[in-house]
C-alpha cells in the first residue's frame, strides 16, 4: 500500500488554508466543541490540572496520566520533548504570503507502512510533567533588572485535548474505537471497544491520548462532556482561578457569527489561534499568543496570525467588544452562546437567550473612609 | 563435480544442525491432526507432542492494511496438532529472544493466534475474514498467562516502587489509623462500582481489562479488519511455556461446539497463524501473518 493512498477524502483545513488528505470524509459536527486560552494570564497554578486529574483520572493505571497539564514553554512538555520529537520529524513548515500551508501534514508525512507520522512515548517521558517548569529561555543577564525589560522569556502553556476537526488518534484507530459526537464534536475513544494497540497514543502529535496499563486500552480527556450536556463549561475552564479560558462553540468556518465569543475570537477578531496548525488536525484549543515572546517562537506554535493576534491584543483595551469578548472569561460556569456589549457592561447569553454574565468594562472603584465609624476601626489597605 | 558434491554435503549438514529441520513435515500446506487418547492442554513438553508430525509454516511480515509490519523477527510457526473426540489441541512453537510478558505504554506482550473459517468451504480472506465471511479466532497472550500464574500484572509489576498517596474508593481503606499508609498495590482494592469508575475500562466490562482471568486465550470471530469481536461464550483453553528462546504455545478447543460462532472443524479445514514479538513492539496489525493453510483431522 502506497504511503498516502489510504488519505481516501480532500478535506478543507481553514487553518491552514488549503485542502488536504484524510481518510475520511469532511464531516463536521452540528456544533464543535471549542476552547480560548489567554496565554498572557496564565499563571501556571495548575489548578486546571488537579481539577482535572481528582474529577476523571485519580484511579489506578492513571497515575502518570494529565489529560490536562500546564507545562513552561520553551523547556517544559508533557510528556518530554512532545512537540520537539514531531516538529523534528515533520520538517519543512512554511507558509506562503496568503497564510497557506506549504509543508506536509502529519496525514501527508506518514512514513511507509504508517496511517501517521507519529511517535510513541516511552513510560518516563510522562514521568516529568513539570520539567523545565519556571526556566526562561536564557539567563537574565547581570543588571537587566534594573535597566528596563530583559529579554529572557518564558511563558506557561495549558493543553487539553484538542478535539480536533480532523483527529489523528481516530484517523489511526484500527478498530474504529474512537469517535468524534455528532453534537459537540467532542472526541471519545470507546472504553468497551478499544483493544489497546495504542496506534492513537504514536499518532496524536499533541500526546493527548494515554495508555492506561491496568485496563490496558487509551484513554483521554472526555471534553467534560457530563457538564457540557448540562449546559456548563468543563471542569479546567471552570476552576481557571487566572480566568484564561473560556469555552463554547466554534461555528463552521463559512458561517461564523460575530455575536458568538468564540467565533468572534478566532475568526472574526483572528486574536486567537490553533496550536500547532501545521500538522493539519485542525485543532479546536485556540490560544492568545504570549505578547513578549521571540516571534520566530510563536510563528513555529501558531502559524502565521502571531503578529495580527498580539496586536489586536494589544489594542483590546480600546475596542470595547473585543474587551468585552475577553472580561466573559471567568464570568459564568455556563457555556455563553452569544454576547453583546451595552453601555459598559458585556452580556453573556446563554442558547436560549437568557443572560448568564454580566461583567462590567471597567472594575467599579469604591473609595472607603480611611477610619470606618460604623464598625469603629481603621480600614487599611484591604478591598 | 566436485563442487555439486560440497554443496550437497553443506545442505546436509544443514539440515543436521538446524533442530527446526528434524521431524518437520515438507509440505507447508497441510497439518494433519492426529488422534490421541488423551489431549495434553498444558504439558508442552508432553512427549505425545514428540510422537506427532511437524509443520513448519512461514509467516511473513503483515503488508496488507495499515499500520503494516515493516521488519520481521520471526521466520516460521512449528505447527503440530492433535485430538480426541472432545478436543482438538494445536502447539505452536516459534523462536524468540526475550520473553515479553508486560505492558506499558512503549513495552507490547508477545501473542499467537490461530483463525479457523466458519465455512471452509466458501474460504473468506486469510486475514481476518471478510464481509459474510466470518472466521472463528484464538488468541493467546504471554501476558494474560502471567495474569493467571503471577497475579494481574500490575502498576508495581513495572515500577515496584511507585506510590500513590490516594486512590479514590480503595478498599480496604489506605489509612488505616495508627498504621503506616497501606497502598493498594493489587486492582483486588477497587471492588466498588464508585472505586471502578475510576478505572473505567473495566466499569466498561472491557475484554482487555478483566482482572480475574480464568484462561490465557481469547475467543474471537471477525469480518475483516477492525471486526474483531470477542465471542460471548469462551470455550477455549490454552497454555504457553518460553524456554530458552522458544516459546511452545498450546491452544485448544472443543472440537464439536454448540457455540454458532466456533468455526466447524471436522474432516478437511483450513487454519491461519498470526505471531507477534513484543519486544520489536508488534501489536494488533502490527504482527506476523501465515495465510490458510489445510488442516486435516484424522478420523
Amino acid at each position: 500500500m502506497s504511503v498516502t493512498s489510504w488519505l481516501t477524502s480532500k478535506v478543507k483545513n481553514w487553518q491552514i488554508r488549503r485542502e488536504m488528505g484524510y481518510p475520511y470524509e469532511e464531516s463536521r459536527p452540528e456544533k464543535q466543541i471549542a476552547y480560548v486560552f489567554d496565554i498572557n494570564k496564565c499563571i501556571a497554578c495548575q489548578t486546571c490540572t488537579v481539577a482535572c486529574k481528582t474529577t476523571w483520572t485519580s484511579g489506578k493505571g492513571q497515575e502518570i496520566m494529565f489529560w490536562n497539564n500546564v507545562e513552561t514553554k520553551p523547556y517544559g512538555g508533557y510528556p518530554i520533548k512532545w512537540d520537539l520529537n514531531i516538529l523534528k520529524s515533520l520538517d519543512g513548515q512554511s507558509w506562503d504570503k496568503e497564510g497557506k500551508y506549504n509543508g506536509k501534514t502529519v496525514f501527508e508525512a506518514a512514513p511507509q507502512g504508517e496511517k501517521v507520522l507519529g511517535w510513541l512515548p516511552e513510560e518516563e517521558d510522562y514521568s516529568y510533567p513539570n520539567i523545565g517548569e519556571d526556566e526562561c529561555a536564557e539567563t537574565v543577564e547581570k543588571g537587566a533588572f534594573f535597566s528596563g525589560i530583559h529579554k529572557a522569556w518564558m511563558f506557561y502553556l495549558a493543553r487539553i485535548c484538542n478535539h480536533c476537526t480532523y483527529p489523528a488518534c481516530l484517523a489511526a484507530c484500527p478498530r474504529k474505537a474512537i469517535y468524534k459526537r455528532k453534537e459537540d464534536g467532542i472526541v471519545l475513544i470507546d472504553q468497551s471497544r478499544c483493544r489497546g494497540y495504542r496506534e492513537c497514543v504514536r499518532a496524536c502529535p499533541y500526546k493527548k491520548t494515554f495508555f492506561n496499563l491496568v485496563t490496558r486500552i487509551s484513554e483521554k480527556c472526555i471534553g467534560c462532556y457530563p457538564l457540557i450536556e448540562k449546559g456548563e463549561q468543563p471542569r479546567c475552564v471552570q476552576t481557571c482561578i487566572g480566568k484564561i479560558r473560556l469555552q463554547g462553540f466554534l461555528s463552521k468556518p463559512d458561517s461564523p457569527r460575530k455575536d458568538n465569543p468564540i467565533d468572534f475570537l478566532v475568526y472574526v477578531k483572528k486574536v486567537a489561534l490553533p496550536l500547532y496548525p501545521q500538522f493539519g488536525l485542525e485543532p479546536n484549543v485556540y490560544y492568545v499568543p504570549p505578547i513578549h515572546v521571540p516571534k520566530e517562537f510563536l510563528y513555529q506554535m501558531f502559524g502565521p496570525g502571531v503578529d495580527n493576534a498580539i496586536e489586536t491584543y494589544k489594542g483590546a483595551k480600546d475596542d470595547k467588544e473585543l474587551l468585552g469578548a475577553f472580561l466573559l472569561f471567568g464570568s459564568t460556569d455556563k457555556i455563553i452562546h452569544s454576547f453583546k456589549v451595552e453601555r459598559d457592561y458585556t452580556l453573556g447569553f446563554n442558547d436560549k437567550r437568557e443572560m448568564i454574565a454580566k461583567v462590567p468594562l471597567t472594575e467599579p472603584i469604591y473609595v472607603r473612609p480611611y477610619f470606618d465609624k460604623k464598625v469603629g476601626t481603621y480600614r487599611h489597605n484591604i478591598p | 563435480m566436485i563442487k555439486r558434491l560440497s554443496l550437497l554435503l553443506l545442505l546436509v549438514g544443514l539440515f543436521l544442525i538446524n533442530p527446526h529441520c528434524a521431524n518437520v513435515e515438507q509440505n507447508q500446506n497441510i497439518i494433519k491432526s492426529v488422534t490421541v487418547k488423551e489431549v495434553p492442554f498444558k504439558d508442552v513438553s508432553s512427549g505425545i507432542w514428540k510422537k506427532v508430525p511437524v509443520t513448519q509454516v512461514n509467516v511473513i511480515p503483515q503488508n496488507m492494511t495499515l499500520p503494516s509490519l515493516q521488519t520481521p523477527t520471526i521466520q516460521y510457526i512449528n505447527v503440530r496438532s492433535v485430538h480426541n473426540d472432545n478436543w482438538i489441541a494445536f502447539l505452536l512453537e516459534w523462536e524468540d529472544k526475550t520473553r515479553d510478558a508486560v505492558v506499558d505504554v512503549n513495552k507490547f506482550t508477545d501473542q499467537v493466534a490461530i483463525q479457523i473459517p466458519l465455512d471452509p468451504k466458501n474460504l473468506p480472506a486469510f486475514m481476518m475474514g471478510n464481509k459474510g465471511g466470518r472466521v472463528h479466532i484464538i488468541h493467546w497472550k504471554a501476558i494474560w498467562q502471567d495474569d493467571i500464574e503471577k497475579g494481574y500484572r500490575d502498576v508495581q509489576t513495572l515500577h515496584p516502587n511507585y506510590w500513590v498517596d490516594l486512590y479514590f474508593f480503595s478498599e480496604p481503606m489506605i489509612y488505616a489509623e495508627g498504621e503506616f499508609p497501606l497502598q493498594p498495590t493489587t486492582v483486588d482494592y477497587f471492588i466498588t462500582p464508585e472505586a471502578l469508575n475510576y478505572i473505567p475500562g473495566a466499569y466498561a466490562r472491557n475484554p482487555i481489562s478483566i482482572f480475574h482471568r480464568t484462561q490465557p486465550v481469547e475467543e474471537a470471530m471477525a469480518e475483516g479488519f477492525g471486526t474483531f469481536t470477542t465471542q460471548p461464550k469462551q470455550n477455549a483453553t490454552g497454555w504457553g511455556r518460553w524456554e530458552k528462546g522458544v516459546w511452545k504455545v498450546i491452544i485448544a478447543r472443543p472440537i464439536v461446539t454448540d457455540d454458532p460462532n466456533d468455526a466447524p472443524i471436522s474432516g478437511k479445514t483450513y487454519i491461519a497463524f498470526a505471531v507477534w514479538n513484543g519486544s520489536d513492539k508488534n501489536v494488533g496489525a502490527r504482527k506476523h501473518y501465515a495465510p490458510w493453510v489445510e488442516l486435516v483431522v484424522e478420523k
